[in-house]
């Protein structure tokens, strides 16, 4: 069988952890966004962008219900579940543990990647370059307000900064803003290599990250880097600037297979685009003298997605919050042409007031005299007589009783809410009951002890 | 006030100022009688190029800084003026006498008091060159200004490469701007050797995107508002331009200022001579016509171009006498009224007027001021040889020897790497006179402060380029190759890890147990909350612990001999070394410990054996584990020589013991 150029690998073993009051009782990969689970929009993309199958690293004891969920969602791609243990891994871990399976270069996305890019463009940059990693950057989304349910707090968004050769896209540098207390230390050789950098404070990362095969089989020497943006990405980076040592000629030749020199895997030399390369004219740069790509055998790049691109990565609350409240407007870029199923034929709608903003799961039953405006209402929920839904998301198996006023909410699974209760910019847990006439609003509203796990 | 707004609407005189000075010694001794600004440069004066540029830029009128020399350069104006050069005809010049200017800083100082200056004017420092078109510039500083009431200059930059010629190595610019080019972080790497650079966090995180640039190079034109000369009255620590950017930079806030960078596109040039290097680029780039039109041909200054320009970029006047024989291979200017006699090889030089040259003469990389003769046979390479000298036959001047005015060296002498000036310098010894009008300055006359590695450096770069590769190619290469992971690393210092922090920690909770007077089992707790806290293993505990007791002498630093202060410490954590200490495990540890701090601290290695001793009366080791641990210790260690006479006390007693059990 011909071998595939790209291999594509979904993580979804994630915990959720910077949200964990949606995370408790589903996993992160299965949250509703508008009438889909998280998880469909990366393998739609992926379906999209013509893969046929894909590697979905999941957690053990969420794999049944992860698979459940997407074969309800009709995709087409074909998908490798691969489970992995309860403990608490990175990234690059998981990455390291289906080593077996890479036999290509690698695509890697994140579950909670929600986008309209054009992957093509990044792998295309990837090809043409011979890279050895290539990375998805967005522009910030522009600013807007959403009522974040919950208490009032500050969301203060993890800032990285990335510097990005202006002339030849090369990613020179990679940190988190967070790692430096008042001065940050640029290696001088840095920018004597690369003269005109662009540093960015604001860019997100997509987590699609286009990776060489050898950077895999790296990552299963290198045991210590245990996640692929915190610490893969910034080492290879680095060593973007290093050359190899120049090889000694008396030393025999067992010795250098043994060495651990990052160089050992990146070597190039049997590649056809180095001699290629040799023979052409081409120069990525100008302004000094040095050879193409300076020689780098190791060169990271940054596709920078136009600034109307949409890109999110749902792993924050106000990402989730705001995201679900932007999915219909985007939503044909998105899922290009995949239609809109903004009421499901299974469920059971009484209601005459559902606004055209709403979304209808499965078998969820919204009863007479009800009203909703701007409402994902999730799979096999119920809302009785005299309630009124607005600006909220309410997850699977959600009952909400009668006279009940909902405003700018996230219900989790299995919430039960009595009775007369008017609740507003709350957040919900899973399984909690709401007793009969409560008022709340601005709380997170769960059952204490649950979140102690985390 | 009526007539205000018809005063405003009627045009202001687009004004510069030039600081001729450049307040340092760089072009001795070629300038001890000739002022920088008449300084030849392709056998025109510097300032002519100057003021030329200004006018072709569309400056109406100039201020010219003059504080030394002040004769000679009115009269080279006049004599301008009188030979309506072309920058006379739309520009007026008027000339600044300021004697006791000290500084560049000074005399903005001096014109600010002056009170000449009205409006926005450009800045140019001395030396300056260029072909830049000013106006388009200065209304874009004027539109900087009405969005950013504070932005003070637009410093002009050019785009130059790493180790391009015209890069002055003493300006290593790193540059770093907001994507609408207002200037952030501005810093001149040359004369430092540091590997790091240390930007502000803040500048990277305030803004959402920056330009950090290190391929410019600084032309030392400016853009200024009215704002910049009381500005640098306000501030009289403000000598150079640079400490005026540099000052606003950190102080944005108090003075309120901004500064902007524009960069000249195009077939746009600009650069400043301020040392023989950059008078070696910037002549390079004149024969290349980078300053087109001011190239020797289209005739600078003058209304006849009197010179021809051939293949090979030779420029050669009108009246130029040229043997057959004589060969000039590129890259060559030769004045009016020169000769060049037969065999003689020109290449990469300035030939300056009025100058003989004999037979067999080679001339590389050199510049040739007027007036002067070289005898036949003689070489001369990468040197500058001032007006009116005479060489007589078979001289060699090489490795960028520079020849004042009117030296006269006599037959055959070699100069190597030298000044050389006509008159006798004072304190010069024998060794030094070349001839009756030629005597060797030495190089690091003025600065004697410092004679270290760096400072050589400096010297090397500010004088003539003479080969390739060698400092800049070097330090590349040698960067690039030994280059270790902790340099690349962005962060300032390696994250400490647990084991020390716990250390410091243990230590700190010990110090303060004895001088508070805690009780032991209390310390023993917090001992043990910091063990969980930074996961430390059992054996790292203990080996921490004993290692953290014997440092604590030098913690509490009473002043007594470590011994002294060591004993009623050991007492007082018996009760924590008995805890810890518990079996043959932790002996080990305990044993180790003792040895690492020995090792390190020459105090406890002279009385290791008194509190080894200690240990094994108090039971806290036992006999057969220093033995064993002892017999793992390198025997050539001063450790090992330290620790023999206990060990052997033991081996007596036990044998002492055992035959008396027997």
């Amino acid at each position: 069988m011909l071998l595939p150029e790209f291999q594509a690998v979904i993580l979804a073993a994630g915990k959720g952890s910077r949200m964990p009051e949606l995370t408790a009782g589903k996993p992160k990969c299965l949250l509703p966004i508008g009438g889909k689970p998280l998880v469909w929009y990366p393998l739609h993309k992926l379906q999209q962008s013509g893969f046929n199958d894909v590697i979905l690293i999941v957690a053990e004891n969420q794999k049944t219900e992860i698979q459940n969920a997407i074969d309800r969602t009709n995709l087409n791609i074909k998908v490798d579940y691969f489970s992995i243990g309860d403990e608490e891994l990175g990234t690059a871990d998981s990455l390291r543990l289906i080593h077996e399976k890479i036999k290509s270069d690698v695509l890697v996305l994140s579950c909670d990647l929600v986008t309209d890019v054009n992957l093509s463009e990044v792998v295309n940059l990837f090809r043409q370059h011979d890279a050895s990693i290539c990375a998805l950057l967005f522009h910030p989304p522009s600013a807007e307000q959403v009522v974040i349910p919950g208490p009032k707090a500050k969301h203060k968004p993890e800032r990285d900064l990335i510097g990005v050769d202006t002339q030849t896209n090369r990613l020179v540098f990679l940190a988190s803003a967070s790692d430096f207390e008042s001065n940050v230390n640029l290696p001088k050789s840095l920018v004597r290599k690369h003269t005109n950098i662009t540093m960015y404070s604001n860019l997100i990362d997509s987590h699609v990250y286009v990776l060489k095969k050898w950077v895999i089989k790296y990552l299963l020497h290198e045991k210590s880097i245990s996640t692929i943006k915190g610490e893969l990405l910034p080492h290879i980076i680095r060593k973007q600037l290093s050359k190899p040592k120049v090889k000694e000629h008396n030393l025999s030749v067992v010795n250098t297979k043994d060495s651990n020199d990052i160089f050992h895997y990146a070597g190039e030399s049997e590649s056809d685009s180095l001699c290629v390369r040799n023979a052409s004219t081409y120069n990525d740069h100008y302004g000094d003298v040095k050879p193409c790509y300076n020689n780098d055998i190791i060169r990271c790049f940054a596709y920078i997605a136009k600034p109307d691109t949409y890109g999110i990565r749902v792993n924050t609350l106000p990402a989730y919050c705001l995201v679900n409240a932007k999915i219909i407007e985007k939503w044909d870029k998105i899922a290009d042409g995949k239609e809109l199923i903004r009421m499901d034929s299974k469920a059971d709608v009484k209601s005459t007031q559902v606004d055209d903003k709403c979304i209808i799961w499965e078998s969820s039953r919204l009863h007479e005299k009800t009203s909703y405006k701007n409402s994902i209402i999730g799979a096999n929920s119920e809302v009785q007589n005299f309630s009124r839904v607005f600006n909220s998301i309410l997850m699977s198996n959600v009952v909400i009783k009668e006279k009940v006023a909902l405003e700018n909410c996230i219900v989790c699974d299995g919430v039960v809410i009595e009775s007369g209760s008017q609740i507003k910019n709350c957040l919900i847990g899973s399984r909690h009951v709401i007793p009969k006439q409560s008022v709340h609003s601005h709380e997170v509203l769960t059952v204490t002890d649950r979140l102690m796990e985390f | 006030m009526s007539h205000k707004s018809k005063e405003v609407i009627k045009k202001d005189v687009v004004q510069a100022v030039v600081v001729a000075e450049n307040f340092r010694n760089d072009f001795a001794p070629i300038t001890n009688d000739t002022p920088l600004a008449l300084l030849p440069l392709l056998n025109v004066a510097l300032i002519d190029y100057t003021l030329e540029f200004l006018s072709l830029g569309g400056i109406e009128e100039t201020f010219l800084f003059c504080c030394s020399n002040v004769d000679l350069i009115k009269e080279h104006l006049e004599k301008s003026i009188k030979n309506s050069a072309g920058w006379s005809l739309t520009m007026k010049v008027n000339i600044i006498i300021s004697e006791s200017c000290r500084s560049f800083g000074d005399c903005l100082r001096d014109l600010d008091a002056k009170g000449l200056i009205r409006s926005d004017f450009v800045l140019l420092e001395s030396g300056t060159i260029g072909n830049i078109k000013l106006l388009p510039i200065l209304k874009k500083h004027n539109e900087i200004c009405k969005v950013d009431k504070g932005a003070a200059m637009t410093i002009i930059l050019q785009e130059a490469g790493v180790g391009q010629a015209g890069r002055c190595l003493h300006e290593e610019l790193l540059l770093v701007s907001t994507l609408n080019n207002r200037v952030l972080f501005h810093q001149k790497l040359g004369r430092s050797n540091t590997r790091k650079i240390e930007l502000p966090l803040e500048i990277l995180v305030d803004n959402s995107a920056v330009n950090i640039l290190h391929n410019l190079k600084d032309t030392h034109i400016a853009i200024c508002s009215a704002s910049v000369l009381p500005l640098f009255s306000d501030n009289f620590d403000f000598q150079t331009r640079d400490d005026f950017v540099r000052g606003l930079l950190i102080n944005e806030e108090i003075l309120g200022s901004t500064i902007y960078w524009h960069l000249i596109k195009g077939s746009q040039y600009g650069a400043s001579i301020t040392n023989w290097r950059m008078y070696q680029a910037v002549s390079r780039e004149i024969l290349h016509r980078w300053t087109y039109p001011l190239v020797p041909d289209m005739g600078i200054s003058t209304r006849e171009n009197n010179y021809t320009h051939l293949k090979n970029n030779i420029y050669r006047n009108k009246n130029v006498h040229l043997a057959k024989n004589s060969n000039l291979v590129e890259d060559v200017i030769i004045g009016s009224g020169s000769s060049i006699s037969d065999g003689s090889q020109i290449s990469k030089s300035i030939i300056g007027e009025n100058i003989k040259i004999g037979k067999n003469v080679i001339i590389e990389d050199s510049f040739i001021f007027s007036n002067t003769s070289i005898g036949d046979n003689c070489t001369i390479k990468h040197s500058v040889i001032g007006s009116d000298c005479i060489l007589k036959p078979g001289n060699k001047v090489t490795c960028g020897s520079i020849l004042g005015k009117g030296v006269q060296l006599p037959k055959d002498k070699f100069v190597e790497d030298s000044l050389v000036q006509s008159k006798k310098p004072e304190g010069a010894c024998a060794a030094d006179k070349l001839g009756e009008k030629a005597y060797k300055l030495k190089h690091t006359d003025d600065d004697e402060e410092s004679d270290s590695e760096e400072e050589g450096l400096v010297k090397q770069l500010s004088r003539l380029h003479i080969a390739d590769q060698e400092i800049e190619e070097s330090d590349d290469e040698s960067v690039a190759s030994s280059k270790s992971d902790e340099e690349l690393s962005y962060t300032t210092s390696p994250v400490p890890d647990d084991t020390n922090l716990f250390l410091t920690e243990v230590i700190d909770s010990l110090a303060r147990g004895f001088e508070d007077k805690l009780q032991c089992d209390n310390l023993i707790l917090e001992i043990n909350s910091s063990r969980y806290a930074y996961n430390v293993t059992v054996k790292e505990v203990n080996f921490n612990v004993v290692k953290a007791i014997l440092m604590l002498p030098f913690q509490l630093s009473t002043g007594q001999p470590y011994l002294h202060s060591l004993r009623p410490l050991l007492v007082y954590f018996s009760p924590i070394l008995k805890n810890y200490i518990r079996n043959t495990n932790a002996m080990t540890d305990c044993l180790q410990a003792v040895q690492e701090v020995a090792s390190t601290n020459n105090e406890l290695n002279e009385c290791v054996v008194t509190v080894l001793n200690w240990f094994y009366n108090k039971d806290h080791l036992s006999e057969e584990m220093i033995l064993s641990w002892f017999s793992g210790i390198d025997k050539n260690t001063r450790f090992y020589a330290r620790v023999q006479p206990f060990i052997n006390w033991l081996q007596e007693a036990e044998e002492a013991s055992s035959s008396e059990d027997e």
